[in-house]
């Protein structure tokens, strides 16, 4: 049985929109654990958790200093911004009302109470008492629908979009941590050195790879061993390379998905390149922004080969 | 039903009854439901309503009446199958001592009535059930019936017509040829290219693929024809002229405002009557006129000469009523049936249907639209 464009496409964007509240929620509360930890002074600015998540545009619009209440404000709870928890919530939603009939029946109830749940508490999550209590509690139900759809969604086409969907913005919420440290540490002075360890530790929080990395690298956090680990740890499945080889795999199980695989194969080479050595952080910054142009492609890849509507 | 097919067929071929009198020519040709792109057409078996709800309803005398026959996009099938489900689950006792014929294989005889129509001889022909999408009020009916039937739930956006005139639907495999549109989207909106071009939920070319017979469209695009309050009017005489038999349920006695004698009548008793406006659905724009204040019956008297084609009247009838559960107490509650009738290679007609009951005391709308209830309704078979 094949699969209507418009559903295979609402399946991807559901997707990909859990998956980018559940990092949201992740980073933003990694950051949160950062700040509380570090001498004053020294303390990272909240405008990067606004570039990270290219939110610029929107945090113009309504606000003009930038500082934690205005950034929280607009990350958990604007309704109308992309880059905010309850948008990507609402998104994703939306695109499960019209699909529930090829997923499990739980599904849209999971999702629609999340929904309810997120429109109701996050405007009073904004403040640092709440804050955290919210954020886990959207991690913990996103892994709950993640969970139902991995046990009981047969493995059709349904599953190979959604999964691409979240591989694919797993990969690019990878990169974005990665940048958050380079960010930071770029604009901070060398006095401060000896946070470094903090932050990267934090990051590794973030991605929920804290202690995989100590099992596999160590207890000792450091930049390059970071970078390394986040962008070419084998085996652990929020990594870069690990993402992109899970794409791969369900890529090779569709049909028209030559020009998908030309990018995807470019992604790898330039992974394999990174192997190991050892950038100045200028050249981290390049290589990561250059990535993500990438993986854009490949989602434009994607969309094209199976969702644009004037493609036959 | 066969007679109305028969009438549709006829007067976008033939044009007999026309012809001969029988219906005036002209409130066929310019109605607004007289689509001039059908016109040549002859869908296989005669038949351009496949689905029909038809409303009857019992007066004080506990004579039926037929109200009126919906041809175009009838809804209210789901609620018929999903209130008998709760009716079981809620008084299953009854269903001991009573052999009440079940109504629950709708979808099922929907899906062979379709298959029918496919023009491809293939064992599992593609139906496709064509919606407006998740904002219409009817969507729930859309996906119950699409899954019921197995069948793709579709928008506008997924199909397209080639060059070879056949209709497609965008997959992630490529485009798959569409056999069979059960279409819920009203006619005019179907095709841009042959009706209303500011429509954007229908499908451009759609008409001209359906003209090439490379497709089966229910209800046929024009079918509406006979969806008009004054061709109601002339059912019985249809059924005389095409079947030769006489009518087994009467209409309810219709004056039609054209015609200056009724209208003359109308107006002068507007508040015995009930007037509706001959090209609405939904409950709206009706006037029941001993519940219309003085004010209202003003406004219609304007609306009546302005356009009288446009407005028939009908006695008020005393339509019967049921127990209904209302706040708490059981209350008589007006209301009338809407069995669905199936027509293409055989005719079916649903052995129950949809009761819709008028929720407010006294009164006699009862459109879900317009706030309406709805009952499940048994046929029981009797012991011989």
């Amino acid at each position: 049985m094949s699969m209507l464009s418009r559903v295979a496409e609402r399946l991807y964007w559901m997707s990909r929109y859990l998956e980018r509240a559940e990092d949201t929620a992740r980073i933003v509360s990694a950051y949160n654990h950062l700040i509380m930890d570090i001498p004053k002074g020294a303390e990272p600015g909240w405008d990067i958790m606004v570039q990270i998540l290219d939110a610029q545009p929107h945090f113009e619009q309504r606000f003009r200093t930038v500082n934690e209440q205005n950034v929280l404000k607009l990350l958990v709870a604007d309704n109308k911004a992309p880059c905010s928890i309850t948008y990507a919530i609402q998104t994703a939603r939306e695109n499960v009302r019209t699909t529930r009939d090829v997923l499990p029946e739980e599904t849209w109830e999971l999702v629609n109470e999340l929904s309810l749940f997120a429109q109701e508490v996050a405007p009073n999550s904004v403040g640092r008492r709440n804050r955290h209590a919210f954020l886990a509690e959207v991690i913990s139900r996103c892994q709950t629908i993640n969970g139902l759809l991995l046990s009981s969604l047969s493995r059709d086409h349904a599953y190979r979009f959604i999964k691409l969907g979240r591989l694919l913005e797993c990969a690019d919420m990878a990169t974005r941590m990665i940048d958050v440290g380079v960010g930071d540490i770029a604009e901070r002075a060398d006095r401060f050195r000896a946070v470094d360890p903090l932050l990267w530790g934090a990051l590794l929080q973030g991605l929920s790879a804290a202690s995989a990395y100590r099992r596999e690298v160590g207890p000792i956090v450091d930049r390059q061993a970071v970078v390394n680990f986040v962008f070419l740890a084998p085996a652990f499945p929020r990594s870069v390379k690990f993402c992109i080889r899970d794409i791969r795999n369900e890529l090779g199980k569709l049909n028209g998905s030559e020009e998908a695989l030309k990018v995807v194969g470019r992604i790898w080479r330039r992974l394999q390149r990174l192997n190991k050595q050892a950038m100045t952080q200028a050249e981290l910054h390049t290589f990561v922004d250059e990535f993500q142009m990438q993986l854009s492609n490949l989602h434009e890849a994607i969309e094209a080969a199976w969702f644009r509507a004037d493609r036959q | 039903m066969r007679a109305l097919n028969c009438f549709i067929d006829d007067v976008y071929n033939a044009q007999k009854i026309l012809a001969d009198g029988i219906v005036p020519a002209d409130i066929v040709l310019e109605s607004a439901n007289y689509l001039g792109p059908c016109a040549g057409v002859s869908p296989r078996f005669g038949a351009w309503a496949h689905i029909c709800g038809s409303d009857v309803v019992r007066d004080h005398n506990g004579q039926f009446f037929v109200l009126e026959d919906n041809l175009r996009v009838p809804s209210g099938v789901s609620y018929m199958i999903e209130n008998r489900e709760i009716t079981k689950r809620v008084l299953p006792e009854l269903f001991e001592n009573y052999s009440i014929l079940p109504v629950d294989d709708y979808p099922l005889k929907l899906y062979e009535t379709l298959v029918a129509l496919s023009p491809r001889a293939r064992r599992r022909p593609n139906i496709v059930v064509l919606t407006p999408g998740i904002y219409n009020s009817a969507y729930f009916e859309h996906a119950y019936l699409a899954q019921g039937m197995g069948a793709e739930l579709v928008e506008g956006i997924d199909l397209f017509v080639g060059d070879d005139d056949c209709v497609y639907m965008r997959t992630v495999d490529g485009p798959f040829r569409v056999d069979v549109i059960y279409r819920r989207i009203n006619e005019d909106f179907m095709d841009p290219e042959a009706l209303r071009a500011d429509s954007v939920l229908g499908v451009p070319g759609l008409i001209r693929a359906w003209r090439a017979g490379r497709v089966a469209i229910a209800n046929a695009p024009g079918a509406g024809v006979a969806d008009d309050k004054v061709i109601y009017a002339f059912v019985p005489e249809m059924i005389q002229y095409y079947l030769k038999e006489k009518p087994l349920v009467k209409n309810v006695p219709t004056y039609l405002c054209m015609h200056d004698k009724d209208r003359d009548y109308v107006l002068n008793n507007l508040d015995k009557l009930v007037v509706k406006p001959a090209n609405e659905s939904g409950g709206y724009g009706i006037m029941v006129g001993p519940h219309s204040s003085r004010e209202t019956h003003k406004k219609f008297v304007k609306l009546i000469e302005k356009d009288p084609r446009n407005y028939i009247a009908q006695p008020t009838l005393a339509l019967s009523t049921a127990p209904t559960y209302v706040d708490g107490a059981i209350a008589p509650r007006h209301l009338d049936l809407r069995p669905f009738i199936l027509q293409g290679k055989d005719s079916w007609v649903t052995p129950g249907g949809l009761t819709r009951v008028a929720m407010k005391e006294g009164s006699l709308v009862v459109n879900s639209s317009q706030g309406g209830g709805s009952k499940d309704t048994w046929i029981v078979e009797s012991k011989s």
